[in-house]
């Protein structure tokens, strides 16, 4: 690069080196990833024009690649973020508008604290501490089986488990909301009374369009009966230009018709716009550096957690040691703080021993601020089916969590929040199901009480791992949750005749106990798609 | 031109029923909340803001002294401005809401809800070479904007969550 006097810098400008006036040339491409000194540098190359100036920045971004991930970035932020509100409202009402869901959030954290705390002071076990350097040595040396550790975790409960959550949601009451304590007309016939919206099925068609009979899809036309030029290897074909676009965007819109396996791992950190950067590689070894120093009474919790959901299951019980540190290293990172101006729920407190309320020794516990519940590992386990580096597997999973896991555990008026989805099942069902769901309710089977759980774990351990990607294809793809109501309801609808038939609350749970040999692609398209309604 | 709130005081709702009759059952669904402000100069009214509880349609009307001689007239700003698009479900029920003056029809347009304030007229652009002193001062605005990112990356990334190296806690708080 030759040097550049600035003996013809026109007047006013300082900061930017410019000479003589060149034609622009067009540079090799500059390979991405260069940071802002780079485009400093860049722009005080002698081509540089100043009538040119913008256009000139605005191509260097193209070429660079900078343009796209500024792009991803940006799309990545609208989709997570909820639209800006109005400038007078405060940032609980960003949280969640509607006054009481807030109140009974607060409630029902309160008694996870209690929970928690009596806990503590019942087996005198710290909320946190310091491990000493003989216990963080052989933490570190066996951090990659922790699997075979048998700690004594019997005295350990999980703080609560859905159907304690189920509770809580059945006893909202919108205090505005006159509908009698008697049974009258007024009143839902299902379990969840809160008035929110969800979408009818004509509205629910329209949004998930793509799904429709005359759009290709992966888990039904690329079954072995189907010819693959019919469908598949047209969708493989675009997929890899997806990808080679590197465009999230397009991504998203692609991934609604289902992903190839091959090609799944990279199209869902392409929307999720998660790239292994040397920085996101040393950030998650400094948790694991948290991990070794303190331990945590809510690391007991996952340890428990995991031996009772991930390693008893056929599917996932290989996984178990990376699930021990995905979810310890999770509960350290404090950027998922972040989340929770978006949350309805509120990260716990606590104070420095000896220095309560005072607040510069206020700290959040754990740092994370998620406690987690019975079946919380479900979350991270069919991740480990795509991502086999640790720090990335972890980045997906953070990722997952702050955009729709939160909704499944915290109270909120949100569509994608589980009470939307539990309204969104009981009306879909009661609308195009009554007599399934006027049987059932008189058997004392509520519908909503067996497809709860499948819904706050987003069908994790109950569906087949392919069919399970598949479905969580479809919740990236259309960023809400809203579809696992609707499977909910399909599931019900498919297994309708057996339901039918029986008399009591053990015998629905028998009929619906396994969804395991369940394809969720045809269950989906035939309910929404080819139902008489 | 700077925007200040005016004090108003806002009185009780009133429901409106139909003739005389009380009735205990009948819920009616109009309420008029009367809004006045003493002992204030006349005033150009640019935004009315509130915050919504379960109100699904609002109308405002505006009584309005035009001179010393006509009596005061009732004017309708806005009618059946719709704030819930559900009223039997929770959207808009609890939302913050602000309405400007241009939302009303400009045929009841009162005096005093006068002439919207005209846009401000773009720069012409001057033909040729863009003015260099604006684009310098772009670009120094571009690089202070880098140079902060850049500075905040590092604290930021890895946060701490214990206090000068002690995470040892108490019970969690209720607070």
């Amino acid at each position: 690069m030759e040097s550049c006097g600035r003996s013809a810098t026109p007047p006013g400008l300082e900061g930017v080196a410019l000479c003589r006036r060149c034609p622009v040339g067009s540079n090799s491409a500059i390979p991405p990833g260069h940071h802002s000194q780079d485009l400093q540098a860049s722009l005080q190359r002698p081509e540089i024009k100043l009538e040119s100036l913008k256009e000139d920045i605005k191509e260097y971004f193209k070429i660079s690649g900078w343009e796209k991930k500024l792009q991803n970035a940006v799309y990545s932020e609208l989709s997570v973020f909820p639209s800006p509100s109005h400038p007078a409202a405060p940032p609980e009402h960003l949280k969640e508008p509607l006054v009481y869901m807030r109140k009974a959030q607060g409630s029902w954290e309160k008694r996870i604290l209690k929970s928690l705390n009596s806990m503590c002071t019942e087996l005198s076990i710290p909320l946190a501490r310091k491990r000493p350097v003989g216990e963080q040595k052989e933490l570190l040396n066996k951090w990659n089986e922790m699997g075979t550790d048998e700690p004594d975790l019997s005295l350990f409960r999980p703080v609560y488990a859905p159907k304690d959550f189920l509770e809580v949601l059945i006893n909202l009451r919108n205090p505005n909301y006159e509908n009698g304590d008697s049974l009258s007309f007024r009143t839902h016939l299902g379990l969840i009374q809160v008035p929110l919206k969800v979408k009818d099925i004509p509205e629910l068609k329209e949004f998930f369009v793509e799904l429709g009979l005359t759009t290709g899809q992966l888990g039904i036309d690329d079954s072995t009966q189907v010819p693959p030029e019919l469908f598949e290897n047209e969708h493989v074909r675009i997929g890899q230009k997806v990808l080679a676009e590197q465009d999230s965007a397009a991504a998203q819109q692609y991934i609604r018709q289902g992903s190839p396996t091959a090609l799944r791992a990279e199209l869902w950190a392409l929307i999720l716009n998660i790239s292994s950067q040397p920085e996101d590689i040393l950030y998650y070894e400094q948790l694991k550096t948290n991990v070794i120093q303190h331990d945590l009474l809510v690391d007991s919790l996952i340890y428990k957690d995991v031996k009772l959901t991930a390693s008893n299951d056929d599917y996932y019980f290989v996984f178990e040691d990376y699930l021990y540190q995905v979810l310890l290293c999770f509960s350290r990172d404090t950027s998922v703080l972040g989340h929770f101006a978006y949350n309805s729920a509120s990260p716990p407190k606590s104070y420095i021993r000896g220095k309560l309320g005072l607040e510069e020794y206020a700290v959040f516990y754990p740092p994370n601020g998620v406690i987690p519940f019975h079946g919380f590992s479900m979350y991270v386990a069919p991740l480990c089916f795509l991502y086999h580096e640790p720090s990335k597997l972890y980045q997906i999973f953070r990722e997952m969590y702050v955009r729709f896991f939160f909704r499944l555990h915290s109270i909120s008026s949100h569509p994608s929040g589980i009470v939307s989805l539990c309204l969104l099942f009981e009306t879909l069902l009661q609308t195009y199901l009554p007599q399934l769901f006027y049987h059932l309710r008189e058997i004392g089977a509520q519908p909503l009480r067996i497809s709860f759980k499948w819904m706050v774990r987003a069908f994790s351990g109950y569906l087949a791992t392919d069919q399970l990607l598949l479905l969580w294809d479809r919740i990236l793809g259309y960023n809400s949750l809203e579809i696992l109501a609707v499977l909910a309801a399909a599931v019900f609808a498919f297994r309708a005749v057996n339901l039918m038939e029986v008399t009591s609350l053990a015998a629905a749970e028998a009929v619906l106990a396994d969804l395991s040999t369940l394809k969720v692609m045809p269950l989906l398209q035939i309910f929404l798609f080819a139902t008489v309604t | 031109m700077s925007r200040v709130s005016v004090p108003c005081h806002v009185k009780g709702t009133v429901a409106l029923q139909v003739g005389d009759v009380r009735t205990s059952q009948g819920r009616p669904g109009v309420l008029v909340i009367d809004v006045t402000f003493p002992s204030v100069a006349p005033f150009e009214l640019q935004e009315i803001m509130f915050k919504n509880y379960y109100t699904a349609f609002l109308s405002i009307r505006v009584r309005q002294h035009t001179s010393m001689h006509t009596p005061a007239k009732w004017v309708t700003c806005l009618r059946d401005y719709c704030l819930m698009p559900d009223p039997h479900s929770e959207e808009g029920a609890q939302e913050y809401v602000s309405l400007f003056k241009h939302q009303s029809p400009s045929m009841t347009f009162p005096k005093w809800l006068s002439h919207p304030v005209p846009c401000e007229q773009p720069v012409p652009l001057l033909e040729g070479l863009p003015d260099p002193s604006r684009v310098s001062s772009e670009v120094q605005q571009m690089w202070a904007l880098t140079e902060m990112i850049r500075a905040s990356h590092t604290s930021t990334r890895i946060g701490r969550f214990d206090v000068d190296g002690c995470y040892d806690l108490n019970l969690l708080s209720y607070t």
